[in-house]
């Protein structure tokens, strides 16, 4: 099996529940190493780092790692913003959330179309972080 | 001596002043009177020239014959001339000689043109009077006092339904009077009539010969002769088709407007001018006039100008389009009243198919709308309900599903983890999840609770006493935050609540508006209470943070939504608050604006 890594440099996590979050990290170590994994507690606090990031030129997260349900600012709300951004990289957003109303799958379906990430839809639980979850491509099994 | 007599004889005819001839037996006129030959336009008779008799006859042609007969006997003639026709009449007599012998005849011969003229007169009048009776179907009749007798004409006969040889006397003629009031009055007036000169004119019913009953317009009044009544003349006309039309029109007129004023709607009929010109008990009552006060009316008179404008333009495209307007929906106020009605136009058409006015139908359908309006709030309490029902079985079902997912995920962890220091924290971590899913539980339960108890009981509670309990309970945390609290409810505001809610509901507003307290300010919270006919609305004002409204509007009483970076935020107090105030019956808004405050107001529902 090969696996073509790609060098993840910097990682977000926006979550409002301290345990997910720890389900991430400890999930991550065991597939990537990245020494620049962000936390923010809502989408609000995400998109302000984003957005100083890129006035400051810096380094544009490559994974996103999105909740749904968050005050201030949800997922969706997130999104919005990000796509009005206008990043050029081609960002990998997760967004897990252990909602299972159809609507929230149907505004994915439409958020995807239009946006210009990748957007993948992960539900709660989860046990294993994929390697195209953080963008790289199984060429070989 | 015998000629001369003889000549002396006939001059003495010649001279008689009644027209007079003398005829032989062959019937030639011997001799005649001036007066007799001015008559028949003959000259004076000489021995050449001989007159028979029967040339001036032409129209009798057995003259010659009753001639012979020698007795005497009268005739009609007549003589047509340029001057016109006269009318003759001659007596024809035998002339005997002093034997008492037959010589000749004596012709005497009358002018009765005059008679003749007025019989022709009498004739005609009579055949007018006799027209006019067939026409006016009035008959006459005559009572001769002194004779006890009397007389009824054809037409009088004829109303009888009586043979025309029927000849009444005056007691058969009462009797044919209906028996009861009829009779009554005809005996009575006829008396009146005979005996104190009093002339008559009524209406009565009588019962013909073939035993129909019918309405007669009878009169009568005396002839008077020396102060006495020696007659008394009197006509009889069938008017029971009339009266029987009359009374079927009444009858009708009856049967219309009892209708009319019994249909549980508003009838007006208006003229061209749109001036009421009928109203029907309906509309009085509605308006509270008597139909007197309506007649010649226009709504400009009833209502107020706008809602008169409104009426007299749909009277106008009723009477110019013929365009009948029904079942319109419209709402007018009277004396301060809001009144539904589904209302009706037509155009209302003169009998020569022309149109006059319009008639107006109104029902009034105030109950059904208020019903209809019940039913709506029905519908839409049950829909909201069962919206609720919805978001809540979605709520608990996404926060249980994150809890389990997070169990399912940590041990899954802890599964695989060799390391004892991991493992520590792994179940560090679980026993916080399973402390949050409690937590959730509880607030579930709590809502569940709220949505289930709908019914228990509301007491009357003061208001103002009620926050200040909550106020004694919260003032270690106003002291903290330094707020300052002004309470403007006065002391006699009650409200029907729930007691625990309305604890509630004031506990987390107050508090929310010391969470959300501005750090550049301390906290200044107003509260206030108003009674209006709506019921009681308290207020709770603060000048906190404030919220974008535009963006979070909907979403502020929802469950576990936060809007503000604050740790202690769990979205659960608003919608709880929510929740408590609508099972009460009430509702709760919110006005807010970022960096200057909130405001919270709460509806009461007063009834229990």
């Amino acid at each position: 099996m090969f696996i073509l890594m790609k060098k993840v440099n910097c990682i977000f996590i926006v979550d409002d529940d301290p345990i997910t979050v720890f389900g991430i990290k400890k999930m991550l170590r065991s597939v990537t190493h990245c020494d620049d994994v962000q936390i923010f507690q809502n989408g609000h606090e995400a998109y302000e780092a984003i957005k100083e990031r890129q006035e400051k030129g810096e380094n544009i997260p490559d994974v996103i790692f999105l909740d749904i349900n968050m005050p201030i600012m949800d997922g969706w709300g997130f999104l919005d913003e990000l796509i009005d951004l206008d990043i050029d990289e081609h960002v990998v957003i997760n967004m897990i959330t252990s909602s299972i109303d159809p609507a929230d799958h149907k505004k994915w379906n439409s958020f995807k179309d239009r946006c210009p990430h990748i957007l993948n839809f992960k539900n709660k639980p989860i046990f294993k972080i994929e390697p195209a979850d953080l963008g790289c491509i199984n060429v070989a099994s | 001596m015998k000629a001369v007599e003889r000549v002396d004889q006939f001059y003495l005819l010649k001279q008689l002043p009644k027209a007079t001839a003398l005829l032989c037996k062959k019937g030639i006129v011997q001799d005649a009177s001036c007066s007799w030959l001015e008559i028949f336009g003959q000259s004076l008779q000489d021995k050449d020239h001989q007159t028979k008799i029967f040339s001036l006859y032409p129209e009798i042609l057995d003259l010659e014959k009753k001639l012979k007969e020698y007795a005497p006997f009268s005739l009609k003639h007549k003589i047509k001339s340029s001057k016109g026709t006269r009318h003759l009449k001659s007596y024809f007599a035998p002339w005997f000689d002093e034997k008492e012998n037959v010589i000749g005849t004596i012709v005497q011969t009358d002018d009765i043109t005059s008679e003749v003229e007025k019989e022709q007169q009498i004739d005609w009048l009579n055949n007018v009077l006799e027209t006019k009776v067939e026409v006016s179907k009035t008959g006459w009749w005559e009572y001769e006092v002194d004779k006890e007798k009397l007389t009824w004409c054809k037409e009088t006969k004829r109303i009888h339904q009586v043979p025309e040889c029927f000849e009444p006397t005056v007691i058969e003629a009462l009797n044919f009077y209906k028996p009861g009031y009829s009779r009554n009055k005809a005996s009575m007036l006829f008396h009146k009539v005979a005996v104190d000169h009093q002339p008559y004119d009524a209406k009565l019913m009588i019962v013909t010969f073939h035993d129909e009953e019918r309405w007669v317009h009878i009169t009568g009044k005396p002839i008077i002769e020396n102060g006495k009544a020696v007659k008394v003349f009197g006509t009889i006309k069938d008017i029971h088709d009339e009266v029987m039309a009359e009374t079927k029109v009444k009858e009708n007129q009856q049967l219309l407007s009892t209708l009319v004023d019994s249909l549980p709607l508003n009838v007006y009929v208006k003229d061209l001018e749109s001036r009421k010109i009928l109203v029907n008990k309906g509309e009085c009552n509605f308006l509270n006039k008597k139909a007197e006060q309506l007649i010649g009316k226009t709504d400009f008179d009833l209502y107020n100008e706008e809602t008169a404008k409104i009426f007299r333009e749909e009277d106008l495209q009723v009477m110019k389009h013929l365009t009948p307007i029904i079942g319109k929906e419209t709402a007018s106020t009277v004396r301060g009243k809001t009144v539904y009605f589904l209302t009706s136009k037509i155009p209302y058409f003169d009998l020569d198919g022309k149109v006059c006015g319009l008639i107006g139908m109104s029902l009034d359908i105030t109950n059904i709308k208020k019903k209809e309006e019940q039913l709506r709030n029905l519908i839409n309490i049950t829909s909201m309900q069962n919206q609720k029902l919805i978001s809540f079985a979605h709520i608990v079902s996404h926060n249980l599903r994150s809890h389990s997912a997070n169990f399912s995920m940590l041990l899954g962890f802890l599964n695989s983890e060799k390391d004892p220091e991991e493992r520590k924290r792994i179940l560090k971590m679980l026993s916080q999840a399973s402390d949050n899913l409690l937590e959730t539980l509880e607030n579930l339960n709590q809502v569940v609770d709220i949505n289930i108890k709908t019914s228990e009981t509301k007491t009357p509670l003061n208001l103002k006493n009620n926050v200040l309990k909550v106020l004694e309970n919260l003032s270690d945390l106003l002291e903290e935050n330094k707020s300052q609290v002004i309470n403007n409810i006065s002391e006699n505001i009650e409200v029907n609540c729930v007691p625990a809610y309305l604890d509630s509901i004031i506990l987390n507003l107050v508090s929310n508006a010391i969470k959300y307290k501005s750090p550049n300010r301390e906290p200044l919270i107003t509260i206030n209470a108003v009674k209006s006919n709506e019921g009681i609305m308290l207020s709770i004002s603060d000048n906190g943070l404030g919220i974008n409204l535009d963006k979070y509007g909907d979403k502020i009483f929802g469950m576990y939504k936060t809007f503000h970076n604050r740790k202690d935020a769990k979205g659960f107090g608003l919608y709880l608050v929510r929740n408590q105030i609508e099972a009460m019956g009430g509702s709760i808004t919110v006005q807010s604006e970022v960096d200057k405050g909130t405001t919270f107001n709460v509806y009461f529902n007063e009834e229990s």
